[in-house]
């Protein structure tokens, strides 16, 4: 028996069976991967809270709005800032009035008396208490600054509990990647026990057991690959659609262009291998376990 | 060539049999006749390098057999194996004769799909099962031919047979059969016999298992006095009678084929 011929065993012993079986798992893969989009998109709450969360510098009254915008553009630049907007007074004032309706008649004892401000957005991945801290230093000493409103004592507390539930997130896409390897390593069982008398009828004809369970894996392996692959392209594709329709998706997972950074194309290669190496992992595992029940 | 020194095996609370020394030459039909339960099938299967022997070695092209796995794992790949039984229990409930040949060419390596199917047809046809209803009570074959029949529905004789041409279908250089004769029948004893000597003339080397040597079939008794044991060596003369030219044109690249050891 070549090692060719042993290579593809499966499929050419039940390819019914066997691309049924495929189907399957790429519908769990699709799963898998949405789910790992998703979270690398946003970083668990971190989008989220990025967006909804900001620190506000307060200017003096007396800063002139070129002045605001060239504190803008300086906080903007700064590594863990994704975005630094001005705000003039008469933009501050429309927000106010918008707000607190039926206050316009404040403005005609004397005038605007609100300053012009900075809002600043923090970058999703960088959302952290050191992050906030550095951004505040940069501000403080800027004598046009006024105020700096960071959350007070209340951000502390929720970027603990971000990272927490973070951790969550990533600890039930966990679950649902080992819930699938059992899946996996189940069928992988039910079919090496289902083919022991044609691996035995082999080995009699000096096909070796070991080169055929190593040889199964790695094709099993290359499928996973295979499957986390198309369920990544199919996963990607389908967010790309929904984003082109709706902005809620893009406020609350982000971009999909982001997922051609490097660090999420990182991911994606580790999401990639691991689906492959547990793949290959399940069919080892599945041949050992229905030898061991042949026995 | 295979050949045994000394080999004896143990069983049943003593010793099955001992000092078996053999010597199998290429393109040799051997017949290893003795009555039932005496150890045939367990020689074939020392023999084949299946298992080792408790006693003694066997030694094929120099190496042996029970020293090195991989010697023997090389020599099972071009040694074709009839059973006794065939299928297996844990098998036949699933099988058609075409999957038995799949397996089979699995076995083999890799086999021109075109090639394949017409040595299938080839071989089908010279165990007589091309066009002969599973069975002479059976109803009429499904579509697909002899390749559609399930294994479970042939008769012992026809089952015998197709476990033939499956191990034919790899093109072996060796052939083990136990009691492929007895149960193949004695309307096919005589088609076998002119098998195997065609086979032998191709270089082959048959070692048949049997209860006693089949009617007809012209054979020397052969082998050493000293063996203590409970069966006989015959050696089939492969001379006579001259093969038909079709005999000769299964294996156009002789033992073992492209992918011959």
């Amino acid at each position: 028996m070549s090692a060719r011929s042993s290579w593809w065993i499966d499929w050419k012993l039940s390819p019914g069976a066997l691309a049924r079986e495929t189907a399957g798992r790429l519908v769990l893969f699709l799963v898998l991967a949405a789910c790992f989009l998703a979270l690398v998109l946003s970083g668990g709450v971190d989008r989220f809270l990025s967006r909804q969360w900001a620190i506000t510098a307060v200017l003096r009254l007396s800063v002139p709005e070129a002045e605001g915008r060239g504190i803008a553009a300086k906080v903007a630049g700064l590594p863990p800032v994704e975005s630094a907007v001005y705000k003039g007074p008469e933009d501050a004032w429309k927000e106010f009035t918008a707000a607190y309706p039926g206050v316009e008649a404040l403005r005609a004892a004397g005038g605007n008396p609100l300053p012009g401000y900075v809002e600043i957005h923090l970058r999703p991945g960088r959302l952290s208490e050191e992050a906030v801290a550095s951004v505040a230093a940069a501000l403080r000493p800027l004598p046009q600054v006024d105020e700096l409103l960071t959350g007070g004592k209340w951000a502390p507390r929720i970027l603990r509990l971000k990272r927490w539930v973070n951790a969550a997130f990533w600890a039930a896409f966990a679950l649902l990647g080992a819930a699938f390897f059992m899946v996996f390593a189940v069928q992988e069982k039910a079919r090496a026990a289902r083919h022991a008398a044609d691996f035995a009828f082999l080995a009699e004809r000096g096909a070796s057991s070991r080169g055929m369970a190593l040889r199964r894996a790695a094709a099993t392996a290359f499928c996973g690959g295979v499957l986390a692959l198309l369920s990544l392209g199919a996963a990607a594709g389908g967010y790309v659609l929904v984003d082109s329709r709706s902005t809620l998706a893009r406020s609350v997972v982000g971009p999909p262009p982001e997922l051609l950074a490097p660090e999420a194309l990182t991911l994606l290669g580790a999401f990639l291998v691991s689906a492959a190496l547990l793949s290959g992992a399940a069919s080892l595992i599945g041949w050992r376990s229905a030898l061991s029940s042949a026995k | 060539m295979i050949e045994a020194f000394r080999l004896g095996a143990l069983g049943r609370g003593g010793t099955l049999w001992e000092g078996v020394d053999l010597s199998f030459g290429e393109g040799d039909v051997w017949l290893v006749a003795g009555p039932a339960s005496c150890g045939k099938t367990l020689l074939l299967r020392i023999l084949r390098g299946d298992r080792r022997p408790d006693a003694g070695d066997v030694v094929v092209g120099g190496e042996s057999l029970a020293r090195d796995g991989r010697v023997a794992a090389a020599f099972r790949a071009s040694a074709g194996l009839v059973p006794q039984s065939f299928p297996p229990r844990d098998i036949a409930a699933l099988r058609t004769v075409g999957d038995l040949f799949r397996l089979s060419a699995i076995a083999a390596g890799a086999i021109p799909a075109q090639e394949r199917a017409r040595r299938e047809e080839e071989l089908l046809a010279l165990v007589g099962l091309s066009d002969a209803p599973p069975g002479p009570d059976a109803p009429a074959p499904p579509p697909g031919g002899a390749h559609a029949w399930e294994l479970e529905s042939l008769s012992l004789s026809e089952r015998a047979r197709v476990a033939l041409a499956a191990e034919l279908l790899r093109n072996p250089k060796y052939l083990f059969a136990d009691t492929l004769v007895a149960n193949a029948g004695s309307d096919w004893s005589d088609k076998l016999g002119a098998l195997f000597r065609a086979l032998a003339r191709e270089g082959r080397t048959i070692v048949l298992a049997e209860r006693s040597v089949p009617d007809r079939w012209q054979v020397v008794r052969t082998g050493d006095p000293a063996v203590s044991g409970p069966f006989s060596f015959y050696r089939l003369g492969v001379a006579a009678p001259e093969p038909k030219p079709s005999d000769l044109e299964w294996f156009p690249d002789g033992p073992g084929g492209k992918e011959g050891a």
